[in-house]
């Protein structure tokens, strides 16, 4: 199964263009002049940049990587645990017994490190009820990544997946990264979406996938942090994009952990 | 009666509640939004006129409805199910099983289909509108508030306006999470549309609603309980609040509450909060355990406000060393992102002017008792100051620590003696081998006195004289007296 996984072959040029890629450096670029054009305090013997340059260069420095925001938004029926995912990333804690529905949209701020730098997620946790819908597309627009959530202990919830894929071709921007989660991988026999389903469905949209458990714990950091490293390469731009890729990376990562957790190999 | 109070304990020049009576119906609603949003139609949906009738009494209760439970039998055998004190359904005129308190809705489409055909009965023979039925001591109370039927079979004693008044409450928690209009719509386009698509979610809401009316006096009395603060730290709030939102365009109102109390409510010049929109607010945060979590966004409905649209609102704890939690509500759909910021500089003003702290003692203190506050023959009372719609309750004190649900019942039935419609009364006096209540409705207040047994009227009546006396020295610190504005 895992090696199976590891030799599917995926045309992963879809995350980056060279565009996109050039219009990334052009921002970073910006900024980088910008700088330049502070005063230089080695001009002259003595000389002492204004106070508020002073503030603004060190404002600069300590938020450097935390002025980025990446925006991440979670997506997904009613139930399937988005909330549960974030508040055992967020905490390390799994909420057992007490679903209660979230209310619109929630919104929860986390830095992670990536490769010694600080990246911050802000991540919109939404309410999978329809009558919230309106509320949450407005949000999608400025979404940089999209978490889509389904149950593989409910059929539904998986076959109303192609659904929020229109959604999201719909409403968030074209260059959006999307990842497919299946969560509560740790069902057992419960399971009702196979999770070659969930493959399938994932490289007919070319988007990541994977299986997860809140309340194991299984692949959460793992999501979560494939999004910031993925996101963060492409803010800065600076690295060859083929470098990271986010599937490749999965990929990865996945088969690491694959042996850890043999329940969700159906 | 003789009491040396000149005006009212909790009495103000103005208002932040739109002080309502406490058995009203709800059937005016404002429509707010619009006019905020300075647009210049209103529309006012004609509600329909029903006619007031008691149809029928003793009605004969026909067994467990054998009739007609052949295959559907699961609940009307549960004596679990038959045992519960108090049901509640909602329908929709065509008769399609919206929610039921107790049990799966879909099996008991049969029972759903018997509740509507007695509606649709009574209009269609005699054009008028089925009230109640009253079987033993089982009460049978109907509200139809079209597009919806909502019913309770009640065994609980109360009046059947306090019945309705709980059936109204669940109609707007239903109209506050999709608005009064988009209801309307959605049966005017299906008529057998099924409505629990939409309420994913909210019959939590419900639930909790209906367990809550059943346990806090404040819907009985249609009013909210304030969480005790010196005057001078509910201004500086207040102020925090006002000086961060000050130059925020249309935002509404900004209210501060913990612990089932309101700690303030700032609002826009001219509009009001009605309590049974405060209620379903608080309703709204004690049932949803996940408003903790995080920063949240949501769209909210207050029937009584506006049922035609929505408000946004911005949900939000103070901070983790303080679990108040503050509402911003907004006409705006997307400034959630200003909101958020309001909200930083209100804790930080806050932290910095120690009003987390003293949000904090007054949480964690005990209220006083009748005991502790020296009066010993008193067991617990409720206050009400109409002007205000703001109500103060002491501490539970034994026996009734034990028995709060027998205490309520108490209350309630007192309630019943004042504001029942056809012989309200001014003042009750009724003594048991348990206790002795008092019951008071005068222009400003409402009281009810819980004594010991051993009481005789002088003695109620002079402590009722020195309750108010010591209630209105301590009004500035248990009410909301200012009403704030941005």
């Amino acid at each position: 199964m895992a090696t199976a996984a590891a030799s599917e072959e995926i045309d992963d040029d879809v995350f980056e263009t060279q565009e996109e890629v050039n219009s990334k450096l052009k921002v970073s670029g910006k900024a980088v002049q910008e700088k330049s054009n502070t005063p230089s305090p080695t001009g002259y013997r003595g000389y002492q940049p204004p106070a508020e340059v002073i503030r603004l260069c060190q404002t600069d420095v300590i938020e450097d990587n935390e002025q980025i925001v990446h925006k991440t938004i979670l997506l997904g029926d009613s139930g399937v645990g988005k909330t549960s995912l974030l508040v055992k990333f967020d905490t390390g804690k799994f909420q057992s017994g007490n679903f209660s529905a979230t209310v619109g949209i929630g919104f929860t701020n986390k830095v992670v490190s990536v490769d010694q730098t600080r990246v911050k997620l802000q991540i919109w946790d939404t309410a999978g009820q329809e009558r919230f819908r309106s509320v949450t597309h407005a949000y999608y627009r400025d979404a940089h990544a999209l978490l889509l959530l389904y149950d593989v202990t409910n059929k539904t919830s998986f076959d109303n997946i192609r659904a929020w894929l229109g959604e999201i071709r719909e409403y968030a921007q074209d260059d959006v990264v999307i990842m497919l989660l299946g969560n509560k991988a740790d069902c057992g026999s419960n399971r009702a979406v196979r999770r070659e389903e969930g493959e399938r469905l994932a490289r007919e949209y070319n988007v990541t996938f994977m299986e997860t458990s809140a309340k194991s714990g299984q692949n959460v950091e793992l999501a979560f942090l494939a999004i910031a490293r993925e996101l963060k390469y492409r803010q800065t731009g600076q690295r060859d994009p083929n470098r990271f890729n986010v599937q490749d990376y999965v990929r990865e990562q996945t088969n690491k952990t694959q042996a850890q957790c043999p329940n969700c190999n159906t | 009666m003789s009491s040396t109070v000149e005006v009212e304990p909790g009495a103000a020049p103005e208002s932040v509640l739109v002080t309502a009576d406490s058995c009203e119906n709800f059937e005016h609603m404002n429509s707010s939004l619009e006019e905020i949003k300075n647009l210049i139609e209103i529309k006012q949906a004609a509600e329909e006129s029903t006619i007031e009738t008691v149809v029928s009494e003793n009605l004969e209760e026909t067994g467990n409805f054998s009739e007609c439970d052949d295959d559907e039998d699961d609940y009307v055998q549960n004596s679990e199910w038959t045992s519960r004190k108090k049901q509640v359904f909602v329908l929709s005129m065509a008769g399609k099983p919206i929610y039921s308190r107790y049990g799966n809705e879909d099996k008991l489409a049969w029972l759903f289909g018997v509740m509507q055909t007695l509606v649709s009965f009574v209009q269609s023979t005699n054009d008028d509108c089925i009230k109640s039925i009253h079987a033993g001591d089982t009460t049978f109370v109907f509200l139809v508030k079209k597009p919806l039927i909502l019913v309770t079979v009640s065994k609980t004693h109360e009046s059947e306006n306090q019945l309705i008044s709980q059936l109204n409450y669940v109609f707007n928690q239903i109209t506050s999470t999709l608005t009064l209009t988009r209801l309307n719509k959605i049966y005017e386009q299906r008529q057998n549309y099924d409505l629990r698509r939409q309420l994913t979610g909210a019959e939590r809401l419900i639930d909790h609603l209906l367990d809550f009316t059943e346990k806090e006096p404040s819907f009985l009395l249609g009013a909210v309980q304030c969480l005790p603060l010196a005057s001078s730290v509910r201004n500086t709030i207040s102020s925090a609040i006002t000086g961060a939102c000050n130059k925020i365009k249309n935002l509404v109102f900004a209210i501060l509450l913990a612990n089932n109390k309101l700690i303030t409510l700032v609002r826009m010049k001219k509009y009001c909060l009605h309590p049974a929109d405060l209620h379903l607010i608080f309703n709204l945060v004690q049932a949803s355990e996940s408003l903790k979590n995080s920063e949240n966004w949501t769209p909210l409905c207050l029937p009584r406000f506006d049922s035609s649209g929505f408000l946004y609102c911005h949900v939000s704890y103070l901070s983790e060393d303080c679990q108040a939690c503050l509402l911003l509500l907004t006409v705006e759909r997307d400034v959630f992102y200003v909101l958020s910021q309001a909200k930083q500089a209100i804790v930080e003003k806050l932290r910095r002017t120690n009003c987390l702290e003293a949000i904090n003692n007054s949480l964690t203190t005990n209220e006083e008792t009748c005991l502790t506050a020296g009066f010993t023959e008193l067991r617990h009372y409720l206050y009400k100051c109409k002007s205000t719609a703001q109500f103060y309750q002491p501490s539970l004190a034994p026996p009734y620590t034990l028995e709060k649900e027998r205490l309520l019942e108490l209350y309630k039935r007192a309630h019943q003696h004042l504001h029942c419609s056809s012989r309200p009364l001014k003042l009750v006096f009724e003594k048991s081998s348990k206790e002795v209540v008092l019951a008071w409705d005068t222009k400003g207040f409402e009281l009810y006195v819980v004594f010991e047994p051993l009481i005789d009227t002088t003695g109620a009546i002079n402590l009722v004289g020195k309750l108010l006396n010591w209630i209105k020295n301590r009004e500035d610190k248990l009410f909301h007296l200012n009403a704030p504005t941005f």
